[in-house]
């Protein structure tokens, strides 16, 4: 089991984006997790990456591996596997030379390590190619090699660095594939870094959200996605209908709507509607769904749904509705009905954890 | 003008430079060959091989000279080696304090003439009793040598960056591991051009190796002197080609050794 | 801490060496020069040796020659190695020199060289009865040896010069193909693009880009001409002679009361080349030009 805990570290990222402290608190990855760390670039995932390795030193914190405190040792001897953005392939061995090398930098023989890389090979279905060079291979052909040449010394932990940004979207797809089946066949712990989206939610079993150097919310996908705890998880993951407001007496308040809503803390915090959740010719209305009167904006069809965009007043409604009506047009004044209970609250002081 | 009168104009331009550096080696050749050679000849009138009989019969030195030239330029290599990489990893890779005149300083006997220091130094090198031994002229080659092995090698070191180590470092390489898996076969050119330089630059010293060696060191340079102020012209010109074919020689091993290290991790063709 | 020491470490070896050698080399030069002997009980600073040195006629006579033997040096050397570089690189795609890195080579013949066995290729070819004067003689140009000049430890010092440019150009031109070569592949396409013929592209693109790196390859040719010791010990006459030799004569010419004048020419010497070589250094832009740093 891998933890972390108080890791501080300044960051500085360069010109663009401003230097900040990178701190997490907590974060445990348990044995043969899938953990991804999705935000987006320059949030210092990279970094906390490096810090889990042992690369770079962090200037507070301590890194635990099975309740031992591992905060000091060298990367070398933590016995993690590392995967970079770039295959980073020793351009003077062969293929299974460097998927070998982990294994002769730990004392086995070359029959032995030689046998296991060609098992490795083989399982990232490169058989075949264990005399070329690095250079004679393409892009995607190496990324496999790094990944055989990461798992080939069965890490304790498998650490990842967006190691498919890369690569062009249908390789990406499937490396991703074939990351999976990997995971499920070995049980590796994997502690993955990403910016896409897509890509922790098909991979990962807990996600936790990074941005500018906070840790924001760690949770199962579905979990983080239904019950996000801070405004900015919720934007990150693709939510655009995020309304800051009030909650007093059971009902929201807002610049632009109110509406009721049961059980939820009172204070300041942010309303989130999820874009799948409108109905815009419900088969029937009741007290369960919040009817938004709205004026259609823009309607555009995305692959197997419409993405509408419509507003109540100035405030912007992010609508998903499926193809299978006639969609409405612009300029339109339409009824968009909201099930109640598919509201979620935000409350603010959670949000600052 | 067209293009045709322009290549042709060219290859004329091409053919007279080719001309102008190759022709001197022609009466060189002529005069380690020759017999007698007066005025006006064009070429000699008899030819013998005197001169290279001489040259590799004992009594020449030829060989004494050529093992004292070859035993310092090697060691000063291997001292410039041990001391320039760990120094051009620093200064290709590293940011710190004071680098821009550790810098100056390194590539400084490129413009200020190393014969100015080691003049100064003679007195100390007389107490510190290394003047005469191969020790005290090693020392003194050092200065010139260094930045032909730094420069080399700081450009290497500048296209390696860390990530290979780090990633070296997650498969479990120690730090020696690392060094001799990763940093060393990336260096492996540059090691071979400052080697070949290094050594280019000690075999041809002859000021340095007089004054601290006194004239007791004779390198090559050194058995070679004599002949060109005033000798004999044959014997003469059969040491500068002597001398010609072992730096070209030097230098074309180290270029073969680096192309084959090149091609040998950049093949871009399958087998 | 370890991070914060750890380059210091890895230069301390180098650095260690050329401070001893190097550095220390010339301040007991400095300090000689000023009259420091401590083993014949002189361990008064003065400024005599350079005064004595500053007011005789024959340091400025030394002085003008080295000057212009090393500019006129420069000059030759600077042009040749232009206009060779400039023919590699035009010819490296077409012709019978094509690809071929036999020519190359052969341009490379007076960079492996040593200096001292270029100045014996001087005068082999160029006494008066040298290999020059019997080709001109054969061919009917030539009366007797003293009809050709001298050109060989002469006065002028041709001989240092003409050795220097012969040595000198295929240097420059080495320093130059670099530069020239990646700018034959990114920009010539570009030019013709835009219907520039080969001397237009030759003259707008070739040349501008070229100047600087041509400067910082001039400067450090002036810089090492003008304080070399071999040409100019084998190829000069023994009145006047250039700096360098000057001050290796006194030197080690047996009177040892004339050796802090001798460390005098020598710290002066320094001194001016560490003026051109901070030029060389203002021009290239700290040895990144050198190494083709733009252009990477």
């Amino acid at each position: 089991m891998l933890q972390l805990t108080d890791i501080e570290k300044q960051y500085r990222s360069g010109d663009p984006s401003p230097d900040f402290t990178l701190s997490v608190p907590e974060l445990t990855v348990g044995r043969g997790e899938f953990f991804a760390l999705l935000g987006p670039s320059g949030c210092g995932k990279t970094t906390l990456l490096k810090v889990v390795a042992g690369l770079i030193p962090a200037e507070g914190g301590r890194v635990w591996f099975d309740g031992r405190e591992w905060t000091d040792l060298p990367p070398e001897k933590r016995g993690f596997g590392m995967v970079f953005q770039e295959p980073l392939l020793f351009p003077h061995m062969t293929v299974k030379e460097n998927v070998a090398f982990g294994l002769k930098m730990r004392g086995w023989g070359k029959k032995k390590r030689e046998l296991r890389a060609g098992e490795w090979l083989d399982s990232v279905g490169l058989d075949g190619l264990e005399s070329r060079l690095p250079s004679e291979l393409s892009g995607g052909q190496q990324q496999r090699v790094s990944l055989a040449r990461a798992m080939a010394i069965q890490p304790r932990v498998l650490l990842m660095d967006e190691p498919f940004s890369a690569l062009d979207p249908q390789l990406r797809e499937k490396m991703r594939v074939l990351l999976k089946q990997l995971h499920q066949e070995h049980q590796m712990t994997i502690l993955f870094v990403t910016h896409d989206r897509e890509e922790a939610f098909y991979l990962a079993d807990r996600i936790g959200i990074l941005t500018e150097g906070r840790l924001l919310q760690a949770d199962r996908p579905r979990n983080l996605y239904e019950k996000p705890s801070h405004p900015e998880v919720a934007r990150f993951l693709g939510l655009r209908n995020v309304i800051a407001g009030r909650m007093e007496q059971s009902r929201f308040h807002s610049a632009e709507i109110q509406l009721p809503m049961e059980g939820a803390r009172p204070g300041k915090g942010w309303l989130v509607l999820y874009p799948e959740c409108f109905r815009l010719n419900p088969s029937k209305s009741d007290s369960s769904t919040i009817p938004f009167r709205v004026t259609i904006r823009e309607v555009i069809f995305r692959t197997g749904y419409y993405s509408i965009q419509a507003e109540v007043g100035n405030l912007a409604l992010n609508i998903r509705e499926r193809p299978t009506l006639k969609p409405p047009r612009p300029g339109e004044q339409r009824t968009a009905f909201y099930p109640v209970s598919k509201l979620h609250w935000i409350p603010e002081e959670k949000g600052g954890e | 003008m067209s293009r045709r009168l322009f290549h042709r104009f060219h290859r004329v331009a091409v053919f007279l430079f080719i001309l102008f550096i190759v022709v001197p080696f022609i009466p060189l050749l002529l005069w380690s060959v020759s017999a007698g050679w007066r005025w006006p000849h064009v070429l000699p009138e008899s030819f013998s091989l005197r001169a290279w009989t001489y040259l590799f019969s004992p009594s020449s030195g030829l060989w004494e000279s050529m093992g004292v030239s070859l035993q310092v330029a090697i060691v000063v290599t291997l001292i410039n080696l041990l001391i320039a990489v760990p120094a051009a990893n620093a200064l290709a890779r590293y940011r710190f304090w004071g680098k821009r005149g550790v810098e100056a300083l390194m590539y400084a006997p490129l413009v200020v003439p190393p014969y100015v220091a080691i003049m100064g130094l003679h007195l100390t090198f007389i107490r510190w009793n290394v003047t005469e031994t191969v020790a005290g002229v090693v020392l003194a080659h050092l200065v010139p040598t260094l930045p032909y092995m730094l420069r080399p090698l700081v450009i290497s070191y500048r296209t390696l960056g860390f990530q290979w180590e780090d990633q070296a470092r997650m498969l479990g390489a120690s730090a020696w591991a690392r060094f001799r898996h990763v940093v060393l076969p990336h260096l492996l050119p540059g090691i071979a051009a400052g080697v070949g330089l290094s050594l280019l630059v000690s075999l041809s010293e002859y000021l340095l190796t007089l004054l601290i060696g006194g004239g007791l060191i004779r390198t090559f340079p050194l058995l070679l002197f004599p002949f060109l102020n005033g000798g004999d012209p044959a014997i003469g010109a059969a040491l500068s080609l002597v001398f010609a074919g072992m730096t070209a020689g030097l230098l074309i091993t180290t270029e073969w050794l680096l192309r084959r290290c090149y091609g040998d991790s950049h093949r871009t063709q399958p087998f | 801490m370890w991070q914060r020491s750890k380059p210091y470490l890895l230069i301390a070896p180098a650095t260690g060496a050329m401070l001893l050698l190097f550095v220390g080399g010339l301040w007991e030069g400095v300090l000689q020069s000023l009259g420091y002997r401590p083993l014949v009980g002189q361990s008064r600073l003065t400024l005599q040796f350079y005064e004595t040195l500053l007011s005789s006629a024959d340091f400025w006579r030394s002085l003008g020659l080295t000057l212009r033997v090393s500019i006129l040096s420069t000059l030759a050397g600077g042009v040749l190695g232009l206009m060779i570089s400039v023919c590699l690189v035009m010819l490296a795609g077409a012709g019978p020199f094509k690809h071929s890195r036999f020519w190359r080579h052969v341009f490379q013949l007076p960079l492996l060289i040593p200096h001292f066995v270029a100045a014996y290729l001087a005068v082999v070819m160029m006494i008066q009865t040298g290999w020059i004067p019997r080709l001109m003689f054969a061919l009917g140009f030539l009366d007797q040896p003293a009809d050709f000049p001298v050109l060989v430890q002469d006065r002028f010092g041709w001989g240092i010069v003409l050795t220097y440019a012969w040595k000198e150009a295929p240097f420059i031109a080495w320093m130059l193909y670099p530069v020239l070569y990646r700018t034959q592949e990114k920009w010539w396409e570009v030019a013709r693009v835009f219907g520039s013929g080969r001397w237009a592209y030759f003259r707008e693109i070739l040349l501008p880009l070229l100047l600087p790196a041509w400067m910082t390859a001039s400067f450090i040719v002036f810089a090492f001409t003008f304080s070399a010791f071999e040409v100019p010990y084998l190829l000069g006459v023994t009145y006047p002679q250039m700096l360098p030799v000057w001050s290796f004569e006194m030197y080690t010419g047996g009177d040892l009361t004339k050796r802090p004048a001798a460390l005098a020419v020598n710290v002066l010497l320094a001194g001016m080349a560490v003026f051109f070589g901070w030029l060389a250094h203002r021009t290239g832009r700290r040895f990144g030009l050198l190494e083709g740093g733009r252009w990477e």
